[in-house]
């Protein structure tokens, strides 16, 4: 019998408590004290998101400067606890139009203990579903200051809707022109290894959507994945389209999705939500284009001295260029002085977090760039033997590129009034974990 | 700033100045409709009474107000009595006031007044029967929100006096036209269980929830029956038959395919539910199981990685019995399971990454050729990189070995010295799985050479394990482990590892005997009973393959050991020491048998453990890799183990992974030991009862084999002074001790204190557990020292941080004499424990004063 949570607390970095609710008498009151004392202020902090103290579990994350816990008494399923609390978090940031954060709690205390009140009961989550809930929980409240009676009108009908199945999206929305808007995130994954071998590397991308439509419209989308084309070419019977095919390791779908229909025909079909939402995640790991490669040589000459030569390639179209290029070459504590060179862009020593890091504002495709940086340490009289390098970190944006070489192929709207709609797409690859040992 | 309180501001008014009388109403006005008040949790140095009373004032006066606005100002009013209790202000003082204001059809307004009186109804069930007046006519509103908001409030009262007002809201609620309202009442019925479970059968309220199951239109109702009757049959099933018919019908094939046939039209958090039903479903045939895993295949593509987990379980439970499809499952569900490792936060790769592991571990050659994904990258936590270290282990076989251990060394450098340990041992058990040992063995030399202190401690006890089971690589070892100073070794494990090598392999280290005989000089300064248990194992060993240069350093060490305040450490000495004397030929056998190498390392699980884990999957079993009785179960978790569990968690994963291989080596020496009395048992037993009956002959016939004994006097009386004290306690232990008391007036000056710690010996050291109240109660070592001086212990000196803190404690005897007691006491809340250190001015007492020290321990905090 697993109960996602006996209660729940929101706390700042201090341990102040911001929010508690209790759903379940099975913990004691006081179970806050306990995280307080033997998890906040020990050095456990983050070594482990789960611990049991007295007999309670204790599941937290922290998101920006909040610490959100969940006690739980009994074995509960911790996938089901964590995903709740980031989905409850998405629920209060839908509500308070972005940051969630200390201040955005104190000012909405009420508000948020209204949607605990919905979204769990005794322990057992209910409805977290943003479309839903904002159709009975507004800000302001259903208010009606002057009446006795209260202004029925939306409410019976957000109480049908309330627990219905195809709870996201609501009948009867009007838009003067329908728009569609697609972004294609993909962020690339990169371990290197210092002699230039690709250790591990892959993408894991995401297909944002933001819907305008009115209606009930039923939405079709064709990618140039190896399955979803074969099976295509099958169900029509004529030969693959040359062009670039490419094979997704795994899906995941937004609940709108039809799964049945993806099994059997491969195809994305759904009933799109109002508004923005995550259509899709994938992750590929064969044939990933990698956008930079990075080649450093770093020498230490002596005791004191350490020469640091980076140079970075751009391998997309020559078209195309990268936005906030940072890379971060670590070097050691007890660096004193430094002095570049660089080719393009800027870069400086930055001693807080023991890195030289070069930026590249605007970085076009089919070029190279390269840093090379003096680095005088202070002798220490300790002897330190090697100095274990960290491994050089890149970030970057390159708009209109996929590393997975994922593309939207069409995207079909059918509606019963049949109007037009207009269909926008935007590629967008970023550096996830973009790591090459030196 | 939390603004300043309206009414001091219009009690104020008349008393100012007639300038500003005009003034000031219109400041109050200003204050009173200002809409968006925004509040903050005032400081505790304001003083909380007034403010509460301030409150209580200002809602009276608005009650009965129905002017416009009226409704704004209580809502502010509202808002600061629910944010003064949520940061723990009693503001329970304002309740009737609250329940009186709260008749207003502002639904906000209403929700913070629910909110208040179900945080207050159970401390004060006097207080809550005028609530529920305001809530029974609430239930019956035309608003389905607020028939469900007053009944879901009603059911959250937890007063065991008023569940008779609960029976009928509940029944008609379960009937509403709303499906909010039965989804509410539904859970209304749980609530009612556990404040009094006669009533909810007696209303026959279960019956009722089963219908509904199966009949409701609506898919949140149905779920939520299924949730309610689910947790009220497992809570009973234990206490009725019938109960436990319930429970099985709940798992029957027609349920069953009734809630897989509308699977979709449920909530992704009830589908979890339901799939964790559909797991504990035992199939008819396999015909049964593949129409299950067809029916839920799609799921395993869902957003919501819960669900993917749930259905995992179905998947994984289903298949049980067949073993090629089992492994074709496991094939599926790669792929789903390593999307949701990189997905989403690292809280939730972790829950995520533990299943996987536990997956990895059952079958690790399924994932041998998926290595790469476990690979860690710099910025992932070291909770993440941990289970990843593990799962590379497990997976290593012939084709990957080099790849995987290429990729381990890489983090022996790593900058969190914690994971720099773990993949170090890491590397050492791939090479005990027997893989590319060569290269491997080099590996680890290697690392030998990067001199820092903590991969050498762990080098030394990986090679240690290493030769163990390969003695053929013990020359290209030892040369490189010769090298080493043993100044440079200062962790217990790693020292006894050195120790054991010098003494197995003496014959190949010139120098031995010498690094042997220095440390045994500072035997003194060695705290680890492990160490200097190993340290006179070592000094046998080597004295029987080079006796004249060690007979010098093994009579030392004898002598430190039959002296040493450890029990185990002094027997082992005693033990020696009669072997040596009855026959060295005999020793020989005993301490230097030939060996067989280890071919196996214990497991650290049984596999019954294993499987339970297993049957608890998607739930925290997995993630504390223990079946749930050992963390929920009040019976299974006695004070003791309770504590051992707080300490485990994190802290100990380590010591756990380690203590299995000192049992071994110790294992060994024991086993020895024990065939020896198996072929020749009466011949040792013979020799040890006249020793144990005369500890003063024994004493002197100490000196043929080491003269050098005699020749330092102090060693020998505290030989036999340890003796007498062995004998003393044994003694004692016959008789009940006379109930030593203690003067609660003792004092003891610092610089006294300090002199006698230097002097005395320890006469008492051991870990005593804490109980759980105890470690809640210490939160500064001030609540410690006041309980302690209440029982007459008193502190001269205390320091230190959650979770640890250090307290040096005396006591006097209260016979007149001068007799103190000394303690020293280490607390470590986290694991639970004490340790704690006794020195005393007459020894003999010092067993009876630990007993009143540890019950005094034990109470604190109760």
């Amino acid at each position: 019998m697993p109960v996602a949570a006996s209660a729940i607390y929101f706390l700042n970095l201090r341990g102040d408590v911001l929010i508690n609710r209790l759903y379940r008498d099975d913990v004691g009151g006081n179970m806050v004290d306990a995280f307080r004392i033997h998890i906040m202020q020990t050095k456990e902090l983050g070594t482990c998101p789960v611990r049991q103290i007295g007999g309670c579990s204790f599941l937290y994350m922290r998101i920006s400067n909040v610490y959100i816990v969940i006690v739980v008494s009994g074995n509960a399923n911790v996938a089901c606890a964590f995903k709740f609390v980031v989905e409850a978090v998405a629920l209060f940031k839908s509500y308070f139009g972005g940051a969630f954060d200390e201040d955005a709690i104190r000012n909405n205390f009420v508000l948020i203990y209204e949607l605990l009140d919905e979204i769990m009961d005794f322990g057992y989550p209910q409805n977290l579903s943003p479309e839903i809930l904002k159709l009975y929980i507004t800000q302001e409240g259903v208010r009606s200051p002057f009446s006795s009676k209260p202004s029925d009108k939306p409410v019976p009908n957000a109480t049908l809707q309330v627990t219905g199945a195809v709870g996201w999206r609501r009948e009867g929305l009007m838009y003067k022109k329908n728009e569609v808007f697609l972004d294609i995130v993909e962020s690339v994954n990169l371990l290197m290894s210092s002699k230039g071998s690709v250790l591990r590397c892959d993408v894991t991308g995401k297909i944002l959507m933001k819907c305008f439509l009115s209606g009930m419209p039923d939405l079709k989308l064709g990618l140039n994945d190896k399955i979803g084309l074969e099976k295509e070419s099958q169900i029509k019977s004529r030969p693959i389209k040359s062009g670039k095919t490419i094979e997704l390791d795994d899906v995941t779908f937004h609940q709108c999705v039809n799964l049945t229909r993806f099994n059997s025909e491969k195809t994305v079909s759904f009933v799109p939500p109002d508004g923005e939402f995550e259509l899709m995640k994938y992750r590929i790991t064969e044939g990933v284009n990698l956008p930079f490669r990075v080649l450093p040589t770093i020498k230490e000459l002596g005791r004191t001295r350490m020469e640091v030569n980076v140079k970075v390639k751009s391998v997309f179209g020559a078209k195309m260029f990268a936005l906030g290029v940072v890379v971060k070459v670590p070097v050691p504590k007890q660096t004193a002085k430094t002095s570049f060179q660089v080719t393009s862009g800027r870069a400086k020593y930055n001693a807080s977090i023991d890195c030289l890091v070069w930026k590249i504002r605007k970085f076009p495709g089919q070029t190279e760039s390269t840093m090379s940086a003096e680095v005088e340490l202070i002798s220490t009289m300790v002897e330190k033997k090697s100095w274990t390098r960290p491994p050089i970190q890149m970030e970057f944006q390159v708009p209109m590129f996929t590393a997975s070489g994922l593309r939207v192929r069409f995207l079909k709207v059918w509606e019963k009034s049949g109007y037009n709609t207009v269909e926008w797409v935007r590629y967008i690859t970023k550096a996830g974990s973009y790591e090459i040992r030196c | 700033m939390a603004p300043p309180p309206i009414v001091q501001q219009k009690s104020s008014s008349p008393s100012q100045p007639s300038g500003y009388v005009f003034f000031l109403p219109s400041l109050s006005v200003l204050l009173l409709n200002r809409k968006p008040l925004r509040f903050l949790i005032p400081s505790y140095c304001l003083s909380r009474k007034s403010e509460v009373s301030d409150l209580k004032l200002q809602l009276r006066q608005l009650a009965g107000s129905r002017a416009p606005g009226a409704d704004d100002s209580k809502r502010d009013l509202f808002k600061r009595v629910i944010s003064y209790m949520t940061v723990g202000i009693d503001v329970s003082a304002a309740f009737s006031e609250m329940v009186m204001c709260s008749a207003t059809s502002d639904i906000v307004l209403k929700k913070m007044c629910y909110l208040y009186v179900g945080n207050y109804a159970r401390c004060h069930p006097d207080l809550a029967l005028l609530t529920i007046n305001f809530l029974q006519k609430d239930c019956r509103d035309v608003d389905p929100m607020i028939r469900g908001l007053a009944l879901r409030s009603l059911c959250s009262l937890r007063v065991p006096n008023l569940v008779e007002y609960l029976v009928s809201p509940l029944s008609s609620g379960l009937e509403d036209g709303s499906p909010y309202v039965r989804m509410v009442a539904v859970l209304g019925v749980l609530k009612l269980y556990h404040i009094s479970a006669t009533t909810c059968f007696d209303s026959d309220f279960p019956a009722s929830l089963k219908n509904l199951m199966l009949t409701d239109s609506d898919a949140q109702v149905v779920a939520n029956c299924l949730f309610v009757l689910q947790e009220i049959w497992n809570l009973e099933a234990n206490k009725s038959e019938e109960a436990n018919r319930e429970r099985e019908t709940l798992l029957s094939k027609q349920t069953i395919y009734y809630l897989l046939n509308r699977i979709k039209e449920f909530n992704e958090w009830a589908q979890c539910l339901i799939l964790e039903l559909i797991s504990k479903y035992i199939p008819s045939d396999s015909n049964d199981i593949f129409d299950i895993m067809n029916l839920l295949e799609d799921r395993l593509q869902h957003a919501n990685g819960a669900v993917v987990l749930a259905t995992i379980k179905v998947f994984l439970h289903l298949t049980m019995s067949m073993t090629d499809v089992h492994q074709q499952v496991y094939e599926r569900l790669k792929a789903p399971l390593l999307t949701l490792v990189g997905s989403g936060s690292s809280e939730q790769s972790y829950a995520v990454l533990s299943h996987l592991h536990l997956l990895v571990m059952r079958a690790p050659m399924l994932f041998s050729s998926d290595y790469k994904h476990f690979y860690c990258q710099f910025s992932d936590p070291s909770y993440i990189k941990k289970l990843k270290l593990e799962m590379l282990t497990a997976i290593a076989n012939e084709s990957n070995t080099y790849e995987i251990v290429t990729e381990l060394c890489e983090y022996a450098g790593n900058v969190d010295v914690p994971i720099a340990r773990e993949s170090i041992r890491a590397v050492g058990k791939i090479a005990l799985q027997q893989y590319d040992v060569n290269a491997i063995v080099d590996r680890l030399l290697q690392f030998l050479e990067m001199e820092k202190d903590y991969v050498t401690a762990e080098t030394l006890v990986l090679v240690k394990d290493l030769l163990r089971k390969y003695p053929q690589w013990s020359h290209d070892c030892i040369a490189v482990v010769g090298n080493i100073s043993s100044k440079n070794v200062q962790e217990p494990k790693a020292k006894a590892a050195l120790i054991w090598m010098l003494g197995e392999y003496s014959k190949d280290m010139p120098d031995a005997p010498y690094i042997l005989e220095n440390l045994i000089e500072n035997w003194d300064d060695e705290n680890a009973a492990e160490v200097r248990l190993h340290l006179l194992t070592a000094a046998m060993k080597c004295f029987l393959k080079r006796p004249p240069e060690t007979q010098k350093a093994l009579g030392a060490a004898l002598a430190a050991g039959v002296a040493d305040s450890h029990q185990d450490v002094h027997d082992r000495a005693l033990l020696y020491y009669r072997l040596l004397q009855y026959d060295v030929s005999v020793a020989e056998r005993v301490v230097n048998p030939p060996k067989q190498a280890v071919s196996v390392f214990a497991d650290l699980q049984s596999s019954e453990v294993k499987d339970r884990i297993f049957d608890e999957f998607n739930t925290l079993s997995v993630v504390y890799q223990k079946p749930s009785y050992m963390f929920t179960d009040k019976e299974h978790r006695g004070p003791f183990e309770f504590s051992e569990e707080i300490g485990n968690l994190s802290l100990d994963q380590e010591s756990m992974d380690n203590a299995p291989r000192f049992d071994e080596s110790d294992k060994d020496l024991l086993l020895s030991t024990s065939e020896r009395e198996e072929n020749g048992g009466p011949s040792i037993n013979g020799a040890a009862t006249p020793g144990y009956s005369a500890p003063h002959d024994y004493n002197s016939s100490l000196v043929p084999l080491s003269s050098q004994t005699q020749s330092e006097p102090a060693v020998t009386s505290r030989t036999s002074f340890a003796i007498d004290d062995l004998l003393g306690l044994s003694m004692l232990a016959a008789p009940a001790p006379p109930s030593l008391k203690l003067n609660s007036k003792a004092a003891l000056d610092p610089g006294t204190f300090q002199r006698k710690w230097g002097q005395l010996g320890v006469s008492i050291s051991q870990e005593i557990p804490i109980s759980p109240q105890g470690v809640g109660s210490l939160t500064t070592p001030q609540a410690l020292i006041r309980h302690m001086q209440a029982n007459s212990i008193h502190c001269i000196a205390s320091g230190g941080q959650s979770p640890n803190f250090k307290f040096f404690l005396f006591a006097q005897k209260d016979d007149g004499s001068a007799s103190f007691f000394l303690v020293e006491c280490i607390v470590n809340t986290s694991s639970a424990k004490a340790q704690v250190k006794v020195k005393a001015d007459d020894a003999s007492a010092s067993e009876a004063f630990f007993a009143l020290f540890q019950s005094a321990l034990s109470k604190f905090g109760m």
